[in-house]
This record gives structure tokens, C-alpha cells and sequence, in this order.
């Protein structure tokens, strides 16, 4: 099993989960929260003042898949992510160890 | 296990006492049970000295299917406690398998009759003891003992649960209005109820008799959500008002009903048990009364009528209790029952320009005064719009809307708050932005509908008309671009600034938006949210502001000649930061120049002067006009300048009179246009006005601000941009002015602002007739750094 982790902008969310459900993903949890990478934040000018943003506004997608789908998911998160500029995010792959229903203590891929 | 209870499923319809029934007969039940449990684990061991009571709703036989059973061992000393922990596990054991929650307590009778600050909650619960099992003689000294410390206690034990009871509340904020409420601790709920029937025991009063029909109510809704879920349920969520009823819009407007008679009987009953303490603040509120009038009384931070026709005068009542930050005294509330309201729109205007306007809407919606005064208020009143975010009713949070604007934390949209030249166009946009939701069809449209129909009924002037209606229209607009528009795109920005038209409206927006965002949950605005926003804002501000000084109006359609013609080469930025109503009285003032060489109107608004200037513009007129105004001892907070191709210039000044000269001198309200007019006709020196002006004091030296003046070439097409921040004082910008047409430069747009001691001054140059080159724009800069620094 394999955990995605995607940050992305905050107004490609719909287009994300729509793409996601579109093969089939339809559990995800989604956090909104604030940072920055190499785009730095940027410098806003208000009222004469210059002043830096430094935490940018993304949303934090996750999701836990079986390790076959995870290619599909991650090419499906980059096509509806995308705007080719500086700030679109980025998506992090781990390893899962286990996964397990809280409600029935299923285990393993049937957990997810 | 079964409860044998059998409701009538319309719950309005039932038997009166069958509720209590009900819970007595689960009380004898488990009271069976435990006495049972009590012979075979605990009677043999303890044949005295040990007594089992019954406290809090056990004790007094009104036990919910599955509550906790509350039990407690009365003992003559602490030294019985430890031998008895094996017996007693085996006797709760017992109560557990028979799937009781029992949630029990030992003590000894002197301990039962202390305060203690750590257990604050075992003297309230002892009010409803009841004798279970064991020893009589140690039961009987434990009533008599209690007896008698209520009695001397009462008003302080009274106090204390009052405290309680407060604080229950404010973890609720304070409103009975949630979506899901928790019909045992919410504001209006069980709790509230019992808090005052034990109050009426404690400090002698009858206030829970007419609450009998609403106990049957919460009750009867209790016991089937305890049943439904089989667990000890009492929070009234959207699934469960489902399952209750067919229809469960109209169960929860009659949940809220009841509700509101148990929340109006509990506020009387914890002031009442308040008002009794003695202490500090006891005495500044006695200090409040002195805020009397012949019309109304105030008592303990409450408004009293002094004769019943007050009431109904405009919104005078209102106004005066969120003046003073006071709320309505039950008996007040009572009397203005089926009371008329007639309120026209300088009413209207009046409450809400005030700054803690939210109470006196709060009074009027208390009082059932808001729905007399606007019978549409009624669509949402009790309102239950079912989605995952909003925790109120359609009412409540448009008042928690209101009320936001008035503790907001972020400094950004706090100065922007501010800045809002009509709060109170704000405040009646949000009064009615929602006010269409649940008539099924879209609520914008809707609101917008009804709103015209309530302002033209008030007789609203068309520009609050028009402002009002474009804010309920767009008052999702923002959120709208917060999560699905792309903020780095420039069509973004460029949509945004199209919708919005100015920069004044698109703050009253942006605030807007502030406040139904965290009027939704309180949790709703988080930073990121706040952040989000500003974003948009910052965006949309500097779509609309920027590059529309050089670009200028022309041949512009469709309006009046001599619209059109004052119009004329006025910077476009002109349009985008004045709406209608002012450009009006500009038109107005332009006819002027026909017959004079000067326009001048200066007008007092919401604790500021405007000083608006029209004429034809002249080398260092607008320094001059700096100039005179500062040599009046007032202090100018903004400024605009503009000019059209005609070459009428339009000047507009705010400011503030810190000595109030004008205030108390209306005469020098004449003085001042007359010296206005000498100075732009020549006749008069400016610079000699300001010689012998006390110098203003500064803030200390740590806090003084370094001046700093950027120029640019860049940021218009015609003319260079001049950016100063510096440390305002009396006169900065006559002497930044004077600087600028000394060095042989004409100002073409001035934007001026303050924040504190910071003056925020924009300037656009040219010299003849273009951008400055480097040479003029060195010794410019450092002739503006000598006057920020001069004073």
C-alpha cells in the first residue's frame, strides 16, 4: 500500500476530486493548510507599503491506495493539478505498513 | 432490556404528565435494582453507619432511559471507606451487568455540608437526595444537616451554581440557536430548566411552574433519542431529528420555542442569583444607573421602561441599550410583547451606525421587536438550514454576523472595518443578506427581492439602496473566488475589479464576507480562511487602483452633458473610488464654477470633516489648500486630488479637528471656506497662515517612524509615481506638497492616507508634461526626506 500525499492549490480541489473520483478514488482527506516552498511566498504592495506573504494558502490532499494504483492516482493528481506555473504544488509517495478498520479490525487493502 | 415507553409520535399532542411518569417508573425500576445489589453485596457487612442515597436526577426521580444512575455512600469516617472497596466493586459490578451506568461517590456527612471549590458540582447534586438503602438514622443526619446549611447558604450556593451554569452557557456561545443542539446542556435545554427549579429552592421563587409544557417537551424528546440510540444520546442531531419526525423543520421550530421559554426563565433566574452578590462589580453596575434617562431605567446593566409608550418611539429603546452596552430587563422584554414597531430608515441608520450595534438588534430580536419592525424577519426565524457547516439558525447567524464586526482579532481587516465610511449600510446588508434562504428558491436572488421591497418600504435613499442590494447580490462572491478561482491568474483580478466597480464597495465586501464566514461556526474562520481572503482583497485592490492614473476617462456614453463633460479626462481610478452619490455633488459643484471661480462644500460625517474643492487648477494650489487647512489646527487624515481636461481640478479633504476649533466654534466653519477660497484665489499665503502654529507633539523617539520616499517610473505610462511613508504631523503634507511644486513638478493625482501617526502619501508627477529624469527625481527625493524630517 502506498500513501499520497499531494499539496496543491487551493482552487484546483474540485477539479482534483472530481479527476480522483473519475477512477474510482473516492476517499481522501483533505486539510487546508499554509506554506511554501522554492515559490517563497511574494511581496504584495498595499497602499504605498510593501509587505512579504510568507505562507501561502494550499490544500493538503491524502490518500492511502493499494501499491498497483498508486502510478494511476499519482498521473491523475498531476493532469488535474497543473497549471504549469510556479506554485502548483507538489506530491509525496510513501510506503504503508498496515491499514486497519477501526469498526471491524479488517486489516491489510480491504481496510482502505 | 425495554423501558416500556410508548410516546405519541406528534409530540405536541400528548397526555400532560406522562413524561414524569415515565421517568418515575425507570427511577422505581433501577431503584429496585440497586436495593437488590445492596442485600447481596454490601447489607451483611454493613448493618450501620453506612446509608445509600440517591442524588442529582436519580434522587429526585426523573431518570432518563439510559443517564447516569447517581449514587452516594454517606459514612460517619473516613476510616470506613477503605475496607469497603472490595464489597463495593462487587456491588457496582453487579449494577454494570445489569447494564446500569451507576456513577457513585463516598463521603462523610461533615464533607456534604462544606462548599468545595474542586467539587462544586456533589452540593448541587445533593439537593435531590433520596434515601435508597442501608442505615436510616445515617441518612437522617445527612437531611438535617444539609437542610440547615442550605438554609444559611442558599444565596451563595445559589451564586455558585448560577457560575456554573454560566459557563455551561458560554461553552454553547451563549444561544439557544444551534442547528444540533444538546437538548440536556445547551442554552434553553434540561439543564437550564432544573438550574432554575433548583434557584427557586435555593433563593425562594416560583419561576419553573410555567415551564411545565416545555419539560414535557425536552423530555419526551429526550427519552426517544436516549431510546433511538440506546445509548445516553441527548445531542439532537440532523439524523436524529429525522428519525423523530416526518417533518423535522417543524419539530426543531418547536424544539426552539420551547427552548426560548426555558432560556428567558433561566437568564431571569441567574441574575436574579447573581444580582444578590455583593462585590465590586455589584457596585460599578449601580454606578451604570446613573445612565437613566426621563424615558428609560437602567438597573444592573438592564433597560427598564418608564412609561409603556417608550417602547414603540422609532428604535430610540434599541439604540440607547446598544449606546451603552445594556440589555433589556425581562419586565421590559415583556412589555414591548405585540408592541408596533415603526421604524423608518433615520431610526435604522442611527442603531447601526453605532459601534456595539449588535446589541441593540439582539434586544429587538429578544424582545420579538425585529420581526414588528420587519415582519419579513419571520422567514428565518427558528430557521433550520441543514448542511454540514452552519451551526445556527438562519437568524442567529445573521445576528452572530453582526456581532462579529465587533471583536475581530485580525489588524488587516480590523483597519479596513475602519476605514468603512458607512458601517451602517454594512450592518443592514447583513441584517438581511440571508433573509431569502428557505423559500426554495436561490436565496441571493431572493434576499435581494425582498430587501428592495423592505427598503423602499422604509423609504431608504436610492444610493443605500443600491449599495444594500449589491451586497446581498454579491455577497458570496468573495468566498466564490476564495476556493475556486486561480489568485495568480490576472483574469481573476480582472473579473473581480469588474464586479465590484470600487474600491469602497469592495471593502464593505470584503467585511461582509468576514463576518458571514465566522458567523457560519466558531471555528469557521480559521487563518487560513482570514488569509485566503486578504488575498482576494489585496488582488482585487490593486486591480482596481492600479494603472487607472494614467488611463483616462473619454467620450464616456450614455450619461447626462454635463456628467459627461465634467467626466472628461478624470482619471479612470476617479470612478472606481466614488460612487454615484458623489460624483453627483461633484457634477453639482463643477455647475458652480459658471458663476464663481471656486466650489467649496464642507460637510460633517461620522466624526470627521470633508472638505471637497473644485477649480481651475494652478501651479501649488494643492499645497496651498494643504496649507490653509492644517493652519486651522485640524489634522488631514485623506486626501485626493484629480483633474479633468477642462482643467477643473476636484480636491477632496478628510480631517479630523483634535482641538475641536470647528466643533465648538461653528463660526470657524465659515472662517475656514472663506480662508480656503483667499488661498486658491492668491489672495492669501499659506505659508504665512502656518507660521506661529504650536508644534504638535510627537510619539517618543523609539516609536518614531524613518521616512522613507521611493520613486518610480514604472507604475504609469505619463507621469512618475511618488511613494512616502512617514511620521504624520500638523502641516506634512503642505510641506511635502510645496516640495513637489517648488522643484517645478505639477501633481496630477494625490492619494493620502493615515494610519496613527503613519502617513501613507502617493503622489503621480510630471514635469512638462512627463515622467521626471533621474537628475530632477534625486534632488526631488531628497527635498521630500528634508520635509518629512522638518517640523
Amino acid at each position: 500500500m502506498k500513501k499520497i500525499e499531494a499539496i496543491i492549490q487551493p482552487h484546483k480541489l474540485e477539479d482534483v476530486k472530481e479527476a480522483l473520483k473519475g477512477i474510482g478514488i473516492d476517499g481522501m482527506t483533505v486539510t487546508e493548510v499554509r506554506g511554501h516552498g522554492r515559490q517563497k511566498g511574494h511581496k504584495e504592495v498595499y497602499r504605498g507599503m510593501e509587505y512579504q506573504v510568507d505562507l501561502l494558502p494550499k490544500i493538503k490532499i491524502e490518500i492511502v491506495v493499494a501499491a498497483a494504483r498508486a502510478d494511476e492516482v499519482i498521473q491523475t493528481l498531476v493532469a488535474a493539478a497543473r497549471t504549469g506555473k510556479i506554485g502548483d504544488g507538489k506530491i509525496f509517495v510513501f510506503d504503508v505498513a498496515e491499514a486497519i478498520r477501526i469498526r471491524n479490525d479488517e486489516r491489510g487493502e480491504t481496510a482502505l | 432490556m425495554s423501558f416500556a415507553v410508548v410516546l405519541d409520535p406528534d409530540l405536541s399532542a400528548r397526555p400532560p404528565d406522562q413524561v414524569r411518569r415515565t421517568l418515575a417508573a425507570r427511577s422505581t425500576e433501577v431503584t429496585g435494582s440497586v436495593r437488590r445489589a445492596w442485600v447481596k453485596s454490601l447489607q451483611s457487612r454493613f448493618p450501620s453507619g453506612v446509608a445509600l442515597a440517591a442524588t442529582g436526577g436519580f434522587g429526585r426521580s426523573e431518570l432518563f432511559p439510559y443517564s447516569d444512575v447517581d449514587l452516594l455512600f454517606v459514612v460517619e469516617s473516613e476510616n470506613q471507606i477503605p475496607p469497603m472497596k472490595d464489597a463495593l466493586s462487587a456491588f457496582l459490578q453487579d449494577l454494570w451487568d445489569k447494564g446500569l451506568r451507576p456513577s457513585h461517590a463516598v463521603h462523610t456527612v461533615a464533607y456534604c455540608v462544606v462548599e468545595h471549590d474542586d467539587n462544586r458540582e456533589l452540593t448541587i447534586s445533593l439537593l435531590d437526595r433520596r434515601m435508597l438503602a442501608g442505615d436510616p438514622a445515617m441518612f437522617k443526619w445527612l437531611d438535617e444537616r444539609f437542610r440547615a446549611f442550605v438554609l444559611k447558604r442558599g444565596a451563595a450556593i445559589g451564586a455558585r451554581l448560577a457560575h456554573l451554569a454560566d459557563s455551561r452557557r458560554a461553552t454553547f456561545q451563549d444561544t439557544i440557536y444551534h442547528l444540533e443542539p444538546n437538548v440536556k446542556d445547551t442554552p434553553g435545554g434540561l439543564r437550564d430548566l432544573q438550574t432554575v427549579r433548583w434557584l427557586d429552592v435555593l433563593m425562594g421563587g416560583e419561576s419553573a411552574q410555567n415551564l411545565a409544557r416545555a419539560f414535557d417537551f425536552l423530555g419526551s424528546l429526550r427519552i426517544r433519542m436516549h431510546e433511538t440510540a440506546g445509548r445516553d444520546q441527548n445531542r439532537l442531531s440532523f439524523d436524529v431529528q429525522e428519525s423523530l419526525s416526518g417533518r423535522p423543520a417543524e419539530l426543531m421550530r418547536d424544539y426552539y420555542r420551547h427552548a426560548r421559554q426555558v432560556n428567558r426563565a433561566a437568564e431571569r433566574a441567574l441574575e436574579a442569583a447573581l444580582a444578590k452578590e455583593d462585590t465590586l462589580l455589584g457596585r460599578f453596575h449601580e454606578w451604570r444607573s446613573r445612565l437613566s434617562t426621563s424615558e428609560f431605567t437602567v438597573l444592573r446593566d438592564r433597560v427598564y421602561l418608564r412609561s409603556p409608550g417608550a417602547a414603540n418611539r422609532g428604535l430610540e429603546l434599541f439604540e440607547f441599550a446598544a449606546r451603552h452596552q445594556l440589555r433589556l430587563a425581562p419586565d421590559t422584554v415583556d412589555r414591548l410583547n405585540g408592541v408596533e414597531i415603526d421604524a423608518r430608515w433615520e431610526h435604522w441608520k442611527r442603531l447601526l451606525e453605532l459601534p456595539h450595534a449588535s446589541l441593540g438588534l439582539h434586544a429587538m430580536q429578544e424582545s420579538g421587536a425585529l420581526a414588528s419592525a420587519i415582519p419579513e424577519w419571520r422567514h428565518i426565524e427558528c430557521l433550520v438550514v441543514r448542511d454540514f457547516y452552519h451551526h445556527y439558525t438562519v437568524d442567529e447567524h445573521t445576528l452572530v454576523a453582526i456581532a462579529s464586526l465587533e471583536s475581530i482579532e485580525d489588524r488587516r481587516i480590523g483597519d479596513l472595518w475602519a476605514e468603512i465610511d458607512r458601517p451602517d449600510l454594512v450592518r443592514f446588508a447583513l441584517l438581511l443578506h440571508d433573509i431569502g434562504k428557505g423559500s426554495g428558491v436561490d436565496h441571493v436572488a431572493e434576499s435581494v427581492r425582498v430587501a428592495r421591497a423592505v427598503l423602499t418600504r422604509l423609504e431608504a435613499p436610492e444610493a443605500d439602496r443600491a449599495t444594500i442590494e449589491f451586497l446581498i447580490a454579491r455577497h458570496l462572491d468573495l468566498s466564490a473566488v476564495m476556493t475556486s478561482r486561480d489568485l495568480s491568474d490576472e483574469a481573476t483580478a480582472k473579473m473581480l475589479a469588474d464586479r465590484v466597480g470600487a474600491v469602497e464597495r469592495l471593502k464593505q465586501l470584503t467585511i461582509m464576507t468576514y463576518a458571514d464566514i465566522s458567523a457560519v461556526n466558531p471555528q469557521a474562520m480559521t487563518p487560513w480562511r482570514l488569509e485566503q481572503l486578504w488575498r482576494v482583497y489585496l488582488l482585487a485592490h490593486a486591480e482596481l487602483t492600479r494603472g487607472l492614473y494614467a488611463e483616462r476617462i473619454h467620450a464616456w456614453a450614455g450619461v447626462d452633458p454635463h456628467r459627461a463633460v465634467f467626466l472628461e479626462g478624470l482619471p479612470v481610478r476617479y470612478l472606481r473610488t466614488h460612487l454615484d452619490s458623489e460624483i453627483d455633488g461633484h457634477v453639482e459643484l463643477a455647475r458652480q464654477l459658471e458663476s464663481r471661480p471656486v466650489a467649496i462644500e464642507i460637510a460633517h460625517q461620522r466624526g470627521a470633516y470633508h472638505l471637497t474643492l473644485l477649480t481651475r487648477d494652478r501651479p501649488g494650489l494643492f499645497a496651498a489648500v494643504a496649507g490653509a487647512i492644517s493652519s486651522f489646527g485640524l489634522s488631514i487624515v485623506k486626501a485626493e486630488a484629480f483633474s479633468n481636461a477642462q482643467g477643473i481640478v476636484v480636491d477632496t479633504f478628510a480631517f479630523s479637528d483634535p482641538h475641536r476649533t470647528l466643533e465648538l466654534n461653528p463660526s470657524e466653519v465659515d472662517r475656514l471656506r472663506g480662508i480656503v477660497r483667499r488661498v486658491v484665489e492668491g489672495k492669501q499665503d499659506a505659508s504665512k497662515l502656518l507660521r506661529g502654529r504650536p508644534k504638535p507633539l510627537l510619539p517618543s523617539r523609539a516609536a518614531r517612524l524613518k521616512p522613507r520616499v521611493v520613486l518610480n517610473n514604472d507604475a504609469s505610462d505619463s507621469a512618475t509615481l511618488i511613494e512616502i511613508v512617514a511620521e504624520d504631523r500638523a502641516g506634512l503634507l503642505y510641506d511635502l506638497a510645496r516640495a513637489i511644486s517648488d522643484a517645478g513638478c505639477n501633481i496630477e493625482v494625490v492619494l493620502i492616507d493615515t494610519e496613527a501617526h503613519k502617513a501613507l502619501d502617493v503622489f503621480y508627477v510630471t514635469s512638462k508634461g512627463g515622467k521626471l529624469d533621474d537628475g530632477l527625481q534625486d534632488r526631488l527625493k531628497s527635498s521630500l526626506i528634508d520635509a518629512c524630517a522638518s517640523s
